[in-house]
């Protein structure tokens, strides 16, 4: 099965390579719940995620001669989707500085202020209430550990996925894992005390 | 000492609360937009051709190369007018002027013009 799949891949993937649209809108249409997920995990915000998961087709479209097929091709749309969610989120941040700044001169400006409640659409319903303080956390992670865990708890993916899609060893993720785990209990204890 | 008892059990719940996550599913419109903006992006040869020789590095190689042929050129001209003036003198002639010079380095023979 799992063969099968990826023959399938390489098939489409050199169909889109000689040009070809259909093979491109069944691509889109295979892997653009894992993108948009992805990108929704990181980013923790259905419209920037849909934005994101758009610009990240554009660039399969433009640089898909640039995959030689060393890896999976979800490994390389990963690293696509992680690249665009990470720079997606630093030009925000720097709007919301920028933001700030023309506001101490009294120039009028408007702040996007996240709600810190994130709610994932695929959350169990008896544990929205515990996900969405955990997604606060999770957002207070350094980067790498940050991506780690939202992979392996959001997308799914096992230590060795993580570790293909990271290019880093499998005990680094291990690592990983386990310093975020370390932080989110403590950011989770400054937000339980802090509510009460 | 029973708060924090409560803290750890919320923290304990909280971890466990992605268990049994559904991946989130994008908007079926996500083919026609991503087409869309593609057309949207698509450039021309030419504004392809303009976009890259705008580039700092690119425009700067340029200008550099053009000032170096231009150095070049201006010295090559020099170094000849040199070498002609200094081939008058030698033959008692003071040629300064650059017309003087192509005429000087030009001959012709006018007795020996084979007729047709």
């Amino acid at each position: 099965m799992q063969k099968n799949q990826g023959l399938d891949e390489r098939i489409l993937v050199n169909q889109l390579k000689q040009g070809d649209e259909t093979a491109f809108k069944t691509i889109v249409a295979n892997w653009q719940d894992m993108v948009y997920n992805t990108a929704l995990g990181i980013v923790q915000n259905a419209e920037d995620a849909e934005d994101i998961a758009q610009e990240v087709f554009v660039q399969v479209y433009q640089s898909i001669n640039s995959f030689k097929g060393d890896s999976k091709f979800s490994t390389w749309l990963y690293r696509i989707t992680i690249t665009k969610s990470l720079d997606h989120e630093r030009r925000k941040k720097r709007k919301k500085r920028f933001a700030f700044v023309k506001s101490l001169f009294g120039e009028e400006s408007e702040v996007v202020i996240h709600p810190p409640d994130f709610n994932h659409p695929g959350v169990v319903l008896d544990k929205k209430e515990d996900a969405a303080a955990l997604f606060a956390a999770i957002a207070g992670l350094p980067e790498n550990q940050r991506i780690a865990f939202t992979l392996h708890k959001v997308e799914g993916l096992s230590y060795q996925e993580v570790s293909d899609v990271m290019k880093t060893t499998v005990s680094s993720v291990e690592s990983l894992m386990h310093r975020a785990r370390i932080n989110l209990k403590k950011l989770l204890e400054v937000y339980y005390k802090e509510k009460g | 000492m029973e708060h924090k008892k409560t803290i750890d059990a919320k923290i304990e719940r909280a971890l466990e609360g992605l268990d049994g996550i559904q991946r989130a599913a994008a908007q079926p419109w996500l083919y026609s937009r991503v087409m869309g903006r593609l057309q949207r992006e698509e450039k021309t040869v030419w504004e392809s051709i303009g976009s890259f020789l705008s580039k700092p590095a690119v425009a700067m190689a340029g200008l550099t190369t053009i000032l170096v042929l231009n150095l070049f050129v201006l010295f090559k001209q020099n170094s000849l007018q040199d070498a002609t003036a200094v081939a008058g003198a030698n033959q008692g002639v003071q040629i300064t002027d650059s017309e003087s010079i192509i005429a000087s380095n030009s001959s012709f023979d006018y007795e020996n013009l084979v007729q047709p």
